[in-house]
């Protein structure tokens, strides 16, 4: 069994209220004093900032603090051979090895990716700091850093979370995760998903697939309970998305089955759903096609259950792809693709086996639509890179994360309807090749072509998040 | 057109078509070759590539040495495989992404020719939780087999053992070949010295002594880029 205690708080817990969120990368400098930093920092001795674990008690604390390490880090730790041969091929390998599964080609490609993460040998650990405040990061930071000879900081990355919970491409995110066997569900919302055992994001536990066990790196104290993140940097392009809206809702308006996909008049319902009054039907087009591309309108309202108009009474979590949630959203829509749930698939024993902890924050300044960047325009300069900070974690980064990239999100293995494209949001796209598929009620289909890359990989690295028992034992070395 | 070659050029073309030469090249050349220039194994199966069509028809060439090497060993692979084989095909259509797959006994050694879709250890993996408890029984009677079963309580090692017995796939183009050495040894860029094709009859003549068996190019495809559930939809066989 497990004790909330002895799990990284980041694991299980969404920090909700601190908004502020950065990460520090950091390059172990003397072994030593690393590991003192490690021990020291189970309980916050020494000015290094505690751990914050997944019981914090009665009093919650002012700000978090958890840490991830690479393989290179728990090298550079001194950790012994015989255990960290036992880690998986993928966490020993490392993001960049593993850039054409993931779709990092082109212009995501690791080649191109920009410092620190241009030297992935150097990345050891990723610190994260969560705050209400950004004054609050700076003091955690320094805290961090103050003995020199313990860790280099490589460089830093920091996001923020939008009001609402809203992303760059407009989307309301931060909507659901997988609830886990014997563990107390605070947010307690009706969910059709089964429970996932609690080796989908543990080691050490029963996982999805009945009878399979991850390997779990011994000493059992360095690996039970501890688990994989896959750290993730992912630039958005949002000027390139709304213009691809446009594009697309004038190649629909000129469309002979326009009216199938919106009847006359229904735009109506669609910007009272979006409180937007007087919506054209352009501009419901717009709003049509990036619910489609998501499988959720952009308040959140999953398609599957109301695919005719976003609805502020319509339950976000409790939904499936079967039956009528089945026609109503997009085969290649991309929370289907990331998790098809209940869905019929190909992979007929996968279904509800690479479910991830997602923890992601924007960074960048918010997109404007009303002041849109265009390059042609005096003082226009560079466009801010904006994107998503983003982990994806789970106990098995090869059974979960790549098997969710590489079959799902990248080839469309899943459904045969979507097979041989691309995620429509996420997926590696050449407008000369990308398609989607907008189903109609008739049953037919409007493919829409031509889409971009909207997403590119501008970072990253998988990572170890030992419980605060390895750390302990990783301290003590 | 008159030849430009000269008595020494002729000579030198001709000697390695000799018997004699091919035996000392066999028994000295190589093995000196071999001690000079240090050539790792490749790794089975298809090379990494994001283009669709190479994720669909994937083969997979597995080659197992028994542990015991007679004709009673040989039995015993086969009925192993005869007793399980209803199984076997039944979790094979449970994993969904398998067109065709068939067991065969070469020499001393039980293989697994397959023609799967999308990742490698997804099949793999998918397979091991389908039918990994009956394929136990055959992984027991092959060299090494004892330290990767039971596979559903291995399986990282599983996968990487059976990745290890995937014969490599010696790509179509020569280039490509001479990248694949290249990437094992970490080298992210190609120069234009590694380029050299002329190169390429001495580092394959290498490469077949650290890959004993390899699969010859990427294989024949009658209808290339379709994944088993486009098939069986446009059959109307359901998927």
């Amino acid at each position: 069994m497990f004790k909330l205690a002895d799990l990284q708080g980041n694991i299980l817990r969404g920090y909700t209220n601190k908004p502020h969120v950065r990460y520090l990368i950091l390059e172990v400098v003397e072994r030593s004093a690393a590991r003192r930093w490690l021990a020291d920092s189970v309980s916050g001795r020494n000015c290094v900032p505690q751990i914050t674990s997944g019981d914090w008690g009665e009093k919650k604390p002012d700000t978090c603090f958890n840490i991830g390490l690479t393989y290179e880090g728990l090298r550079a730790l001194g950790t012994p051979s015989a255990s960290l041969k036992m880690f998986p091929n993928e966490f020993v390998e490392g993001m960049t090895a593993r850039a054409v599964k993931l779709g990092d080609v082109g212009r995501s490609a690791p080649e191109n990716w920009p410092a620190p993460f241009n030297e992935p040998k150097r990345v050891h650990l990723i610190a994260t700091i969560y705050a209400e405040k950004v004054e609050q990061l700076d003091v955690v930071q320094e805290r961090a850093l103050t003995d020199v000879k313990a860790f280099k900081l490589l460089d830093t990355r920091e996001g923020y979370n939008f009001p609402g919970d809203v992303v760059h491409f407009g989307y309301r995110d931060n909507i659901t995760q997988p609830r886990f066997e014997g563990v107390p569900d605070s947010q307690r919302h009706p969910d059709r998903q089964p429970k996932a055992p609690l080796g989908t994001v543990l080691l050490g536990h029963p996982t999805n697939l009945e009878g399979l066990t991850w390997r779990v790196p011994q000493p059992a104290e360095l690996g039970h309970n501890g688990t994989f993140n896959a750290f993730r940097v992912l630039k958005q392009d949002v000027t390139g998305f709304e213009k691809y809206l446009d594009q697309a809702a004038s190649y629909l308006l000129e469309h002979p089955q326009r009216d199938e996909l919106l009847p006359p008049g229904a735009e109506e319902k669609i910007g009272q759903g979006l409180s937007i009054e007087g919506l054209s039907r352009p501009a419901a087009l717009r709003e049509i096609v990036a619910a489609n591309l998501c499988g959720r309108w952009r308040d959140g309202t999953p398609l599957a259950l109301s695919a005719d108009a976003p609805d502020p009474n319509a339950d976000l979590t409790d939904f499936d792809y079967v039956g009528v949630g089945d026609a109503r959203c997009p085969h290649g829509a991309h929370i289907r693709r990331c998790n098809p749930r209940g869905g019929q698939i190909v992979q007929r024993i996968a279904n509800n086996s690479r479910r991830l902890v997602r923890r992601g924050v924007p960074y960048g300044p918010p997109y404007d639509p009303a002041n849109p960047y265009d390059p042609a325009k005096p003082g226009d300069g560079d466009e801010p890179e904006r994107g998503l900070l983003g982990n994806f974690i789970g106990a098995s980064l090869g059974a979960q994360f790549e098997a969710m990239s590489c079959d799902w999100l990248n080839l469309g293995l899943q459904d045969p309807r979507i097979t041989g494209s691309n995620d429509p949001i996420s997926g590696t796209n050449d407008p000369d090749t990308s398609w989607f598929d907008l189903p109609l009620k008739s049953g037919g289909k409007i493919r829409l072509p031509g889409f971009p890359e909207f997403v590119s990989t501008r970072g990253g690295a998988y990572t170890f998040l030992p419980s605060l028992k390895a750390i302990r034992f990783l301290g003590s070395l | 057109m008159p030849s430009d070659e000269g008595l020494l050029d002729r000579f030198v073309d001709w000697v390695p078509t000799t018997l004699v030469f091919k035996c000392v090249a066999s028994w000295t050349l190589v093995p000196y070759w071999a001690r000079r220039t240090s050539v790792k194994s490749l790794p089975g199966g298809p090379p990494p590539s994001s283009r669709h069509g190479d994720n669909v028809q994937c083969m997979m060439n597995l080659i197992m040495p028994l542990k015991v090497k007679s004709p009673i060993g040989r039995a015993e692979a086969a009925l192993a495989i005869a007793q399980s084989q209803d199984a076997i095909y039944a979790g094979l259509n449970n994993v969904g992404t398998v067109h065709f797959a068939r067991f065969v006994i070469v020499g001393d050694n039980i293989c697994m020719f397959s023609v799967y879709d999308g990742d490698f250890t997804n099949y793999i993996r998918d397979f091991i939780a389908t039918i990994g408890e009956v394929f136990n029984e055959v992984v027991k009677l092959v060299e090494d087999g004892e330290k990767v079963t039971p596979c559903e309580r291995n399986v990282e090692a599983f996968i990487q053992w059976i990745h290890e017995r995937d014969l490599y796939q010696v790509p179509d183009t020569a280039t490509d070949f001479l990248r694949d050495q290249e990437a094992l040894n970490g080298d992210r860029a190609v120069s234009p010295v590694n380029d050299d094709l002329t190169l390429l009859p001495r580092k394959m003549v290498l490469q077949l002594r650290a890959n004993k068996n390899v699969s010859l190019g990427s294989g024949y495809r009658a209808y290339p880029g379709f994944s088993v559930a486009q098939v069986r939809k446009q059959l109307g066989l359901g998927w």
